[in-house]
Formats: C-alpha cells, structure tokens, sequence
C-alpha cells in the first residue's frame, strides 16, 4: 500500500502516523473491537498515510506499534482504558479508517477527525440505559423461568444496578468491585422485592436481576481472538470475564447470606 | 401443540427484549435496535425448537448461533451495515449462559463453608454447570464465527466485498 512515489518519512512524521493509527485502534478496542479489527485498523491508517507497517502489539491494558521507511524505523506504544462495548463510536471510527484508503488525509486531519467523533457519536441518556438494561434482565428472568410476580423486582433492581454501575465506573471504580456491590445491590433488592410481591422464585429472580454484569461481548470475543491468532489478548478477554464473574456472584452469595436466601 | 407454539412465542419474544435492552447498553442506533431484537428473537426461537427437540443446550446454542451468523451475514448484510457480526453476537448475548456460571461459582463458595452439605452432589453440579457454560459460550463463539469466516465479512464493509 505504501505508494513508491510517496515523499520520504521523517522520524516525526511517522511519530505522528504512529500515534493516530494507535489512537483509531485504541478506540475500537475500548469499543468492544475484536484483537483482527483493531490491527487491521491500526495498519489500514498507517499504510493509508503513507508509512510502512512493520507490526502491532495488542495488550490488554496497551497497545504499540512499530512503523518505517526506507530509512526509518520506530516503535511507539499507548495505554488503553476501560474495556466497553459502544457500536456506534466503533463504526465511526471504522468509518473514517475507510475514509484514509479513498482520501488523501494528513495525520492531522485524521486526529480532527477522531476528536469529533468522539465528541459527538451520538450515546442513550444514562436514565433511559439503565431502564433498558433493567428490561433485558427481567426479560432474561422470563427466560430462565422466573414467574410474573418477579418481573417487576428484577426490572427496578436490575434498572437501579445499571444506574450505580454507570455511576460508579465514572468514578473511576475497580470494575471487579463495583461488579460486587452492584450485583449485591441487585440481589438484595430483586430478591426482597419478589418475596413481597408473593413470588416462588425468590433465588431465580436474584441470579436473573444480576446478569447485566455478564461481559457476554468480552466472553465471545475472547474466543474470536484466539481463533483469529491472538491467543494473548483472547487468554487476557477470558480472565477478565471470569474475575468479574467471580466478584459478582461473591455480592449475589453476600446478600443471599444475609437474607438467609439460597440463590 | 397450542402450549408448544406459546412457549417458542414467549422465549423468542422475552429473547428480542434481552437483546434489544443489550443493544441500547452497547449503545446501538435507533435503527440497529429492531435488528437486535430480531436477530434475539431468531436466535431463542431456534433454540427453543432445538431444546424442545430434545438436543443439548451447547448444540441449539451452535445451531442457533450459526442459523442468525448466515441470516445475517449472509442475507440482510447490506441493510445492516457496516458491521453485521456485531447484530448477530447482540442476538447472542440472551444466549449466554450468565446464571449457570453464577451458580457453578456458587456452588464452589458452597464447598468452603465449614460444614459443607451434599459436597459431592454440590461438587458434580458446579463442575456440570462451568462445563456446561464453557461449551455453550464455545458453542456460540463457533456458530457465529464459521459462517462470518465462511463468507469473509469478519471485518469491514470494503473486505466484504473483496
């Protein structure tokens, strides 16, 4: 891809290319991206901007990658944040990393690019995913058995669960503590609730009202990533899934001991 | 035959809202959000079918998986894009067996207790349900990745059409 009649790269040039080409990366994978995605992407704007790309490195928490010319070479890494799923911001950025093969874009223009879609790519209220969330989760309950009269107990713990999650995640919780304390808050609440409204399935509606917690797009991207060569990546996906599991059921068996509920 | 075709209706239904709450957590576009919950609804429905079937969960999961992977992949990908894998693993997520881990993992707490009751019984169960949620997200996983692999739309809208 790299063009033969393309002008010669200076270190700071390629400095640049490699750090938007990280910066396109590190937003789809903070978007949920699969490890193929990200390092396609990572050398579609690096080869789109005319540098020759010699290799990325995908880490759980960080990413680098190493670029050249003919007479240059460098390596440059980054620091990834928190771990989410958010499609619209990921298509974005797939979008304008489509934009780099048919248009010819500086580094910097690409960088503008990035910042304004990562200010205006569009995102539900807070309220109204939450009260979705809550949704999916006493739509899970019906699914795993749970009778009528659990429903709405799940819908307001499962709803207030995502609220504290988003608000503690914002400031900057350990996702595995605050994985614990939601999913003892959603217990609690789902399970107390469903014996007030008369329901026999107490202990279901306590596991259903947590299962927004589940990293169910980490646990099959995991698997992806290993089918697709990245066996790092995929082992550290899997770890993560089963260490927040883990910290969620501890707050699920925390309330279910004090409530004296077996869930 | 009336019961049968209500319980596929309710799973199929409750699996569309699953999905669709899902999608507006993943932050999907208002659009993308009635693919979701159809691609939830196909996804329970055809599990349903294959558990009253009498199959495994891990093989309706797989069936159902790579059932909504060439639905999607391979039919409604120009109305889905760009990213048409990421509708089908949203219609998957009601699929993933969250409580079973959740009580495999209870079940293991269980046997630390100083007095642990039916420790047998609980150690078979809690190895049955990590096993059981190991290969039905394995299920899934494959389901949705051979056919996507298949028809080469893993990535982006430009490799699709290569």
């Amino acid at each position: 891809m790299n063009e033969s009649n393309s002008p010669r790269l200076d270190r700071q040039d390629l400095g640049k290319i490699a750090l938007v080409s990280l910066r396109a990366a590190r937003m789809i994978m903070e978007s949920g991206g699969r490890a193929q995605v990200i390092a396609k992407s990572a050398q579609t704007v690096a080869c789109g901007l005319g540098a020759e790309f010699l290799g990325l490195r995908i880490g759980y928490a960080s990413l680098a990658i190493s670029l050249g010319d003919d007479a240059n070479m460098i390596t440059r890494m980054v620091v990834v944040g928190r771990h989410g799923v958010n499609h619209r911001l990921d298509q974005a950025v797939r979008r304008v990393v489509q934009r780099i093969t048919t248009e010819r874009m500086t580094p910097g223009e690409v960088e503008v690019e990035l910042d304004r879609i990562a200010q205006t790519t569009p995102k539900h209220p807070p309220l109204f995913v939450a009260a979705a969330t809550g949704l999916a989760c006493a739509g899970f309950g019906r699914l795993l058995g749970v009778d009528w009269l659990a429903f709405v107990p799940i819908l307001l713990a499962s709803t207030l669960g995502q609220h504290a999650r988003h608000y503690l995640l914002g400031k900057q919780m350990n996702p595995c503590v605050a994985a614990a304390m939601v999913a003892f808050g959603c217990a609690l609440i789902s399970s107390q609730g469903a014996k007030l409204a008369g329901s026999d399935t107490v202990n279901l509606a306590m596991i259903a009202s947590c299962l927004l917690l589940v990293p169910g797009v980490p646990a099959t991207n995991a698997q992806t990533d290993i089918m697709d060569g990245h066996p790092t990546m995929g082992s550290a996906r899997a770890v993560s899934v089963l260490m927040i599991m883990i910290f969620a059921t501890a707050g699920i068996w925390l309330a279910g001991a004090i409530l004296g509920v077996h869930p | 035959m009336i019961e049968a075709v209500e319980h596929l209706a309710h799973q199929a239904f409750f699996g569309g809202v699953a999905a669709a709450g899902f999608g507006i957590l993943f932050n999907f576009g208002t659009r993308d959000l009635l693919w979701c919950f159809a691609a939830g609804a196909i996804a329970l429905g055809l599990r349903t079918l294959g558990l009253d079937a009498g199959w495994s969960l891990e093989a309706a999961s797989f069936v159902a998986a790579a059932c909504l992977s060439v639905c999607v992949a391979g039919f409604l990908h120009p109305r889905l894009d760009p990213a048409p894998d990421m509708i089908a693993l949203t219609g998957c997520i009601p699929m993933v067996p969250g409580a079973f881990l959740a009580q495999a993992i209870l079940g293991l707490f269980a046997l630390t207790s100083p007095n642990p009751d039916k420790e047998i019984t609980t150690v078979v169960l809690s190895v049955e349900y990590l096993l059981r949620v190991a290969f039905t997200i394995c299920a899934i996983g494959t389901g949705l990745a051979v056919p996507l692999h298949i028809l080469k739309l893993m990535n982006f809208r430009g490799s699709a059409a290569e």
